[in-house]
C-alpha cells in the first residue's frame, strides 16, 4: 500500500504542511476511516403458516453486522480496490463513505467532511457510481440528465461544455447522446452513467461495480478511462468489483473484506505472498509417464494426459522444478503465481480468519488479518 | 437558494419532457381525475331533485354542479403521488442516487409534480369547459371571492404536496407500506369534502374535518370560489389556516427529513 505521506521521509515538523489541490494539507489522508461499523436489525422467521402467524405476535429480530470496526486511510490520488464476496460489507462501507448510510459506530472523514452529515459542500465534491443503479432519466436522452446534473452541481457553463466535450470524446458518446436512455445497451448506458458521475469533476470517486454486466472490450475501455481520470485529475478512487481484472488493472492497493472485517490491506502483488505463498508449476510432458509420484513433489491441482499442474510452497519451487526436470521428459514447464481469484477465494474460505482477526489498521506496511495467511 | 432555483428549473424542464413522453398515460390519469367529481355531481344532483326545495344542505343542482366543477380543478391542482411512490423508490434503490445529490430530492418531486399539472392542462382545460357547458354550474362568487379562490387553490396545491410528502416519508421507516397513499387519499376524500360538501356531513364529522388539513385542501377553495363563503373575514381566516398548515408541513418536513435520512437503509442497492 502507499504509505501515508508523513512516513515518506518528508520532514514537515517545523513548517506548515503544504496545501493540496483540495485545500487540504498534503499530509492528511483524503479518506480516514476509524473503527467504522454498521449493523442492521433484520426480522426473521421460519417458513410456513404457523411461524407466519406467530410472527404477528412475537417478531424475532436478528442483528446483522454488515461492517465491523473497519479502519483504513486512503491518500490523495490513490486507487484502492475493495474485494470481497457478496454481502462482505464492501458496498455498505462505500455507502457510509458517500453519506448515504449512517454508521452505527466509528468515525470517518472524507475530504475533511463527515460524510453522513451530507453537507452540500461535501456531496458537491464526490461521486458514487452504482453499477446497478441508474442516475439517468430513463425516458429521456442522456443529454437531459447531463443538463440537470450541471444545474444541480452548479457547474459553470464554460466548464460544463469543456468537460462534457472531453468526456463525450473520450467515452465516444456522440452517437448515443440523443437516444432515450431506456433504448441504450448496457455498455452505452454505463458510459453515460460514468459521464454524468464525472461532469462535476469530483475529487473522490466511489465506484461500486462500475463494469457490471458489460462485455470484456467495454470493461477494458472503462478501466482505461478510470485510470486516465485518476491520472489527469488526481482523483482518489475506491472501487469495488467482482471482476478481478478491474482490480488488477487499476489498483496497486487492495483491501480484502469479508464478514464486515478487513482480511488484508496492502499492495496487490503482496497479497499472494501473504495469503497464499505458493507457486503453480505447469508441466507439459513429451511422453506418457506412469508410476511417478507427483504428490510427493507438491499438491496436484490437475493431471490430464501429459499435462500436470502442481502447487508448491514458494521457497521450494526452484528445488522441485530441478527435480521434475531431471526425473521427467519435460517438453515445457512454467512457474506461475496462483491466480488472484484463487488466492482471494482461499482467504474467504478461511472462516477462522474472518472470525478471529482484529480489524486491520492503517499502516505503512501491508496488513493482514491473523489466520488468513496460514492456510495451505 | 439561487442554485436550488437553477436545479429546480432543470428538474422542471426534464419533468415536462418526461410528461410529454408519457402523454398517453397522463391523459388517462387526467381523465380519471375528472370522472370522480363528475359521478359525484350526478349522484348529489339526483339527490337534490328528490328534496322538495331541490336542495341538500343548501346546495341545489346548480350549486352542486359548481362545487364539483371546482373539485375537478382543486383535485387537479392537488394531485400528488409521493405517498404512493416513496416506498417503491426506497425498495428499488432508486432513491439512493437522489440522496447523493447536493439538492434535496423534494425539489425534484415538486418539479415533477408541477410538470404534470402544467402539461395536463392541455387536456383538462377543454374537459372542464365541456363539463361546465353540459352541467351549467351556478356560480355566485363575487370577483373578490374568485380572486381569493384562485390564491386558495394554489395554496391548497402547495399544502397538499408538502403534507403528502411528509406522509410519504413514513416509507423510510416502513418501505412496504404501499397503502399509505390510499389511506391519505381516502381520508382526504372524506374529510376534505370531495365525496360531499362538508355542510352535508353530520355535525360530529364536520367538527373532525375542521381539525384536519383536508378541508383546507379541498372544500375551502371550492366553497370560496363558488361564493359560499361570504364574509371577507371568513375567507381570510381560511387562507390563514391554509398558510398555517403549509408552514406546519414545511417545518414537519425539515424535522422528519433529518430523521428519515438517518433511517435510510438503502435497501437493495
Amino acid at each position: 500500500m502507499t504509505p501515508p505521506a508523513t512516513h515518506r521521509g518528508h520532514p514537515r515538523a517545523h513548517s506548515p504542511p503544504p496545501i493540496g489541490p483540495d485545500n487540504m494539507p498534503l499530509s492528511m489522508p483524503q479518506i480516514a476511516v476509524n473503527q467504522l461499523s454498521k449493523s442492521f436489525k433484520v426480522a426473521e422467521r421460519e417458513g410456513g403458516f404457523m411461524p407466519a402467524v406467530r410472527s404477528v405476535f412475537r417478531r424475532k429480530y436478528k442483528q446483522v453486522q454488515a461492517v465491523d470496526a473497519v479502519s483504513f486511510t486512503v491518500e490523495p490520488a490513490e486507487i484502492v480496490g475493495f474485494l470481497g464476496p457478496n454481502g462482505a460489507g464492501k458496498t455498505t462501507t462505500l455507502k457510509m463513505l458517500s453519506g448515504l448510510l449512517h454508521p452505527t459506530g466509528g468515525t470517518a472523514t472524507v475530504l475533511g467532511h463527515t460524510p453522513w452529515r451530507r453537507e452540500a459542500a461535501y456531496l458537491q465534491r464526490i461521486s458514487m457510481l452504482m453499477g446497478q443503479r441508474s442516475q439517468l432519466a430513463w425516458d429521456l436522452p442522456a443529454m437531459d440528465s447531463f443538463m440537470v446534473h450541471a444545474a444541480v452541481y452548479r457547474i459553470p457553463a464554460a466548464q460544463y461544455k469543456s468537460t462534457l466535450d472531453e468526456l463525450v470524446a473520450l467515452l465516444e458518446l456522440e452517437p448515443v447522446l440523443k437516444k432515450q436512455v431506456r433504448t441504450l445497451s448496457l455498455g452505452e448506458r454505463m458510459k453515460c452513467e460514468i459521464c454524468v458521475s464525472l461532469l462535476h469533476r469530483p475529487s473522490v470517486l466511489f465506484l461500486d461495480e462500475p463494469t457490471i454486466g458489460v462485455d470484456i472490450t467495454m470493461q477494458a475501455r472503462i478501466r482505461e478511462f478510470i485510470r486516465a481520470y485518476n491520472r489527469e485529475h488526481g482523483a482518489t478512487i475506491i472501487l469495488t468489483s467482482h471482476y478481478m481484472a478491474d482490480v488488477t488493472a487499476l489498483c496497486k492497493r487492495i483491501i480484502v473484506i469479508d464478514h464486515g472485517r478487513i482480511l488484508f490491506d496492502g499492495e496487490l502483488e503482496r497479497l499472494s505472498d501473504r495469503l497464499a505463498p505458493f507457486k503453480v508449476i505447469k508441466i507439459d510432458l513429451s511422453a506418457d509417464v506412469t508410476n511417478y509420484d507427483f504428490a510427493a513433489r507438491g499438491e496436484v491441482l490437475s493431471s490430464t494426459g501429459r499435462k500436470v499442474e502442481l502447487r508448491v510452497p514458494k521457497g521450494s519451487a526452484a528445488a522441485v522444478t530441478t527435480r521434475l526436470l531431471s526425473d521427467l521428459p519435460v517438453l515445457d514447464l512454467t512457474i506461475e503465481d496462483p491466480p488472484i481469484e484463487d488466492v482471494i477465494g482461499r482467504a474467504f474460505l478461511d472462516k477462522s480468519a474472518a472470525g478471529s482477526a482484529p480489524a486491520a489498521s492503517p499502516s505503512n506496511s501491508d496488513t493482514v488479518a491473523a489466520g488468513a495467511g496460514g492456510r495451505t | 437558494m439561487t442554485h436550488v432555483l437553477r436545479a429546480f428549473g432543470a428538474f422542471l424542464r426534464v419533468g415536462i419532457g418526461t410528461m410529454i413522453q408519457y402523454r398517453g398515460e397522463i391523459l388517462l390519469w387526467a381523465i380519471w381525475g375528472l370522472v370522480n367529481p363528475a359521478v359525484l355531481y350526478a349522484l348529489w344532483s339526483a339527490a337534490a331533485q328528490t328534496h322538495e326545495n331541490g336542495e341538500v344542505a343548501g346546495y341545489g343542482r346548480g350549486e352542486f354542479a359548481a362545487y364539483f366543477f371546482m373539485m375537478m380543478i382543486v383535485g387537479h391542482m392537488t394531485t400528488a403521488w409521493d405517498t404512493y411512490e416513496m416506498g417503491y423508490l426506497i425498495r428499488s434503490g432508486t432513491m439512493s442516487p437522489k440522496l447523493l445529490r447536493p439538492v434535496l430530492p423534494i425539489w425534484e418531486a415538486l418539479a415533477s409534480n408541477l410538470a404534470y399539472k402544467l402539461v395536463t392542462l392541455v387536456f383538462v382545460v377543454p374537459m372542464w369547459i365541456l363539463f361546465a357547458l353540459i352541467v351549467r354550474p351556478a356560480f355566485h362568487g363575487a370577483p373578490w371571492q374568485v380572486a381569493l379562490g384562485v390564491v386558495s387553490v394554489l395554496l391548497a396545491g402547495a399544502m397538499n404536496f408538502v403534507i403528502g410528502y411528509c406522509v410519504a416519508l413514513i416509507a423510510f421507516w416502513s418501505p412496504k407500506l404501499d397503502a399509505t397513499g390510499e389511506v391519505f387519499f381516502g381520508v382526504g376524500m372524506f374529510f376534505g369534502g370531495r365525496f360531499s360538501p362538508l355542510a352535508a356531513l353530520p355535525p360530529l364529522l364536520g367538527s373532525i374535518a375542521s381539525l384536519l388539513p383536508f378541508r383546507w385542501m379541498f372544500a375551502f377553495p371550492a366553497d370560496l370560489t363558488i361564493g359560499r363563503i361570504n364574509h371577507p373575514y371568513e375567507a381570510f381566516a381560511g387562507l390563514a389556516m391554509q398558510t398555517a398548515w403549509l408552514v406546519i408541513g414545511i417545518v414537519a418536513f425539515r424535522l422528519i427529513w433529518r430523521s428519515a435520512v438517518k433511517r435510510y437503509t438503502a435497501v437493495s442497492g
